[in-house]
């Protein structure tokens, strides 16, 4: 027929323009970051320091673990807004059970069955309950906040097993281990979201729900794999910022976490709607903010302004992701 | 072409990433003539009305209205300039009432800046009428069938007071009523001096309301000129190349057994006391007007609706099918219809858009292989003739006929014992629709059972061996394919005529 042989044509010079525009949007967070640590490295010369490069990675390690989840939830069309508190809870609960055990292993393994719960509970109201995910994870925060503060009578809880503290405060070379934890779950989700069904079934599920239902994927079971997945992220992240400091706060750990994480997952171009993302955005968008913070303190910005910058900014990448 | 023509698009090229779609296409339309534009899935017509209506922009090329150059640098100028642009696929805000969706953007309000309800209504209501349409302008569009969609659709580009209105396909939804009523609207706009170009593959249509045609080929302008000198074959062989056949497929079959068996289906308001079997190697249509419960009945047969009473035997076991997974399981395919709505997930690429419903064919140990998926799309494109050149890009990047031609690899993939088609050939060209046809055909002789579901008439009667005529819910005839004429299936589809000894 006429247009089998329809010829290759590669992408010629008149192109040029139009392959600038891919490359923009395609990667306008890597350009946007590439931007900022440039400006930073600029305005002031303690930003390139190896120690305070190596600072910003630990610091947005456990928010960078908790955005990993949030893209996944975000890609699928809905949003998480347990998160902060669900890490405190995890915390406080693997607190006592590491304490009542003696044993570091049952502690992990507590936070993670806890963690993967919590987001199974938000799963099974989003897709069995129908209901929105905003107002489901909405009373999951406030679930499992007071919990928590039940619990934890309000305090925080101590550890007081040895060797628990070398998770978040032991290095491999340069390395923080929860550094290259969250590197190595970023590389995992990504995997799992570009290389396996189950990440092409939630990019389906998000951007048409009743055509990736019609296309024979289990829609309702793919919800709750991903809220679960989001749980279990948040208690690896839980865990660190547990052994951190050998303690977790019921009522300050893990506050507005859910912003930080919704702010990196949308600076990195995740639509908010679902369907379009990717987890390498998310990965850059979390530096992003990592960098913006750094500055905030280098210069000595006023920590009560820390939070417009960061409004601010995500204003900026949501009207930039409009404008396509 | 010897007065000067009302509207003149002049050497328009357009490329996207480095591949040209448009060659130098020169297009000119009179006043108060309804101008056919046709060609093939991806000759280039969708894009050519993108660029009039400035929703692309011309890499090269002018436009002129009555002689004065115009850019169509946005949508809006080229509405300011009196053009509607009816799109090809449907673009509702299904969470809006009708009346709100027809005046989106440009709502009625009074002098405080409220919005005049009342009065969107009424012209809501106005416009429908004229059309024959009667739904409530305050209903919500989600709960409306497609039908209604297209035609809102269509009454939106009226509500305008436009000199040219652009129908990109308005039809594919639409009962053969529902197209006669719009022709006669067409035909009244015509005299009242509008110019309307018109895109449609069913070149009966075109026959029957259009004054001149235009016809595109691989983004080159071949000809154009009145239709009433032309016949439809000639046109076809400008289009595609060669002449299509209308006839019936001849083809042998043996029948296998039962596959399928379907006994006192029933869902309330949908569908009720279905019966019907279909054997292995057997193509069975099933037509009926719009409304007539067929799309429903599928929908709950692949598990896609759940409430429903009656029995389901696949191989002469009684199954449960509750979710289209579970379909699939069981040997049952469905290509939906509507395609936007119902089949194209359009932030996946045109490849993973073509395997998503058979991962497991494209699988090793759990990590999806990307080259297999590749070969196996390289493998389809051929197969069915699909236009495109890097298949890594979004599905609606892809002109609709092709985007539907994904869809039935996409099911061709799944491999399912019983496929169901629920109207294929939505937007296929002529040439493309012959070479699904054969697929169909093929399908049926690889001892596989396929059911087509069609609003039109003449398609069950050219692939399909029993024709089920459906009325209100009802299956009102069954007949032999070789059989059935036009005339006798319109007459049990409008609930004229009753043959319920011969369906038992
Ligand atoms: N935004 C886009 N990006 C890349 N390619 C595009 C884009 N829009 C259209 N094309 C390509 O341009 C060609 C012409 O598409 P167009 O939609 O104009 O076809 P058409 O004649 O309307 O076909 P159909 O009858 O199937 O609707 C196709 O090969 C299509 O893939
Ligand atoms: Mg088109």
């Amino acid at each position: 027929m006429a247009n089998t042989n329809v010829k290759e044509y590669s992408p010629q010079v008149s192109s040029a323009k139009s392959r600038l525009t891919w490359l923009w949007s395609e990667y306008s967070v890597i350009i946007a970051f590439i931007i900022i640590f440039i400006a930073s490295t600029i305005m002031n010369p303690r930003f390139l320091d190896i120690n305070n490069q190596l600072n910003i990675l630990m610091q947005v390690s456990i928010i960078g673990i908790v955005a990993l989840g949030m893209t996944v939830v975000m890609l699928s069309g809905g949003i998480d807004l347990s998160v902060g508190s669900v890490l405190a809870l995890v915390g406080v609960i693997t607190v006592l059970a590491l304490n009542a055990s003696g044993s570091i292993l049952v502690g992990i393994f507590t936070a993670l069955v806890v963690g993967s719960f919590a987001g199974f509970l938000n799963g099974l109201m989003v897709a069995k309950g129908r209901i929105a995910s905003f107002i489901a994870t909405l009373g999951m925060m406030a679930a499992a906040r007071s919990i928590a503060l039940y619990i934890a009578e309000g305090g925080s809880v101590s550890g007081e097993v040895k060797g628990f503290t070398a998770i978040a405060n032991n290095d491999l070379w340069i390395f923080d281990y929860p550094v290259l934890i969250f590197f190595a779950m970023t590389a995992l989700v990504y995997i799992l979201m570009h290389k396996t069904r189950f990440g092409r079934y939630v990019y389906a599920l998000g951007s048409n729900e009743k055509a990736a239902m019609l296309s024979a994927i289990r829609v309702d079971r793919i919800k709750i794999a991903v809220y679960s997945l989001a749980g279990l992220l948040v208690s690896v992240a839980a865990i660190i910022e547990t052994s951190r400091l050998n303690s977790i706060s019921s009522s300050s750990s893990g506050v507005q976490y859910e912003l930080d994480a919704i702010a990196a997952v949308i600076i990195g171009g995740t639509r908010m709607t679902g369907g379009r993302g990717k987890i390498i955005g998310t990965l850059f968008g979390v530096l992003i903010l990592g960098i913006l913070n750094n500055m905030m303190n280098l210069m000595n910005v006023s920590p009560y302004l820390q939070g417009f910058v960061k409004g601010l900014i995500i204003i900026i990448a949501v009207v930039f992701q409009k404008r396509e | 072409m010897t007065k000067n023509p009302y509207i003149t698009m002049k050497n328009m090229k357009k490329s996207f990433n480095g591949v040209p779609v448009l060659k130098n296409v020169t297009l000119q339309i009179e006043k108060g003539e309804i101008h056919a534009l046709l060609g093939e899935n991806g000759a280039g017509k969708s894009t050519l009305m993108n660029i009039l209506g400035g929703v692309h922009q011309p890499d090269n090329g002018s436009i002129y209205i009555n002689d004065k150059e115009v850019k169509m640098s946005n949508p809006r100028i080229s509405q300011e300039q009196g053009i509607s642009f009816i799109h090809q696929e449907l673009n509702m805000v299904t969470d809006l009432k009708v009346y709100e969706n027809m005046f989106l953007g440009s709502e009625l309000r009074n002098k405080m800046g409220f919005l005049k309800v009342e009065e969107m209504c009424q012209q809501t209501h106005d416009i429908l009428a004229k059309l024959g349409v009667d739904i409530d302008p305050k209903e919500y569009v989600r709960n409306l069938a497609t039908s209604y969609k297209q035609l809102i659709e269509i009454s939106k580009a009226l509500l305008h007071k436009s000199t040219i209105i652009i129908m990109d396909e308005p039809t594919t939804s639409l009962a053969e009523h529902e197209v006669n009523r719009l022709f006669e609207l067409m035909k009244n706009l015509k005299k009242s001096g509008i110019s309307i170009i018109y895109i449609s593959h069913k070149l009966k249509e075109i026959k029957a309301v259009c004054d001149r045609y235009t016809v595109l080929r691989d983004g080159e302008m071949i000809k154009s000129g009145d239709v009433e000198q032309e016949d439809l074959d000639t046109i076809t062989k400008l289009m595609v190349g060669k002449s299509i056949s209308q006839n019936r497929f001849v083809h042998e079959h043996t029948f296998g057994p039962v596959l399928l068996e379907v006994n006192n289906l029933t869902s309330f308001g949908l569908f009720k006391n279905i019966h019907f079997q279909v054997k292995k190697g057997e193509i069975v249509g099933f037509t009926g007007l719009a409304g007539d419960g067929r799309t429903e009945l599928f929908e709950s047969l692949f598990g896609y609706r759940k409430k429903y009473t009656g029995e389901i035997k696949i191989n002469n076991q009684l199954i449960k099918i509750d979710h289209p997974r579970k379909a699939v399981e069981a040997g049952i395919g469905l290509v939906p219809k509507d395609r936007k709505e119902n089949a194209i997930i359009k932030d996946l690429s045109v490849i993973h858009n073509m395997s998503l419903s058979s991962i497991g064919n494209f699988e090793k140990s759990g990590f999806i292989l990307d080259n297999a998926e590749r070969d196996k799309f390289q493998y389809y494109k051929e197969l069915l003739n699909i236009k495109v050149h890097n298949p890594r890009i979004t599905i609606d990047k892809l002109s609709g006929g092709n985007q539907q031609k994904v869809i039935i690899a996409k099911w061709l993939e799944v491999g399912a014992d019983i496929l169901i088609f629920d109207n294929p050939t939505q937007g296929i060209d002529v040439g493309a629709k012959q070479e699904i046809y054969q697929q169909i055909v093929a399908l049926a002789e690889q001892g596989k059972s396929v059911i087509i579901l069609s609003s039109e008439a003449p398609e069950v009667m050219r692939i399909c061996h029993t024709i089920n005529v459906m009325y209100q819910g009802e299956i009102t005839a069954r007949f032999n394919g070789e059989e059935a004429t036009e005339e006798e299936i319109m007459h049990y589809a409008t609930g004229s005529k009753r043959e319920a000894a011969k369906i038992g």
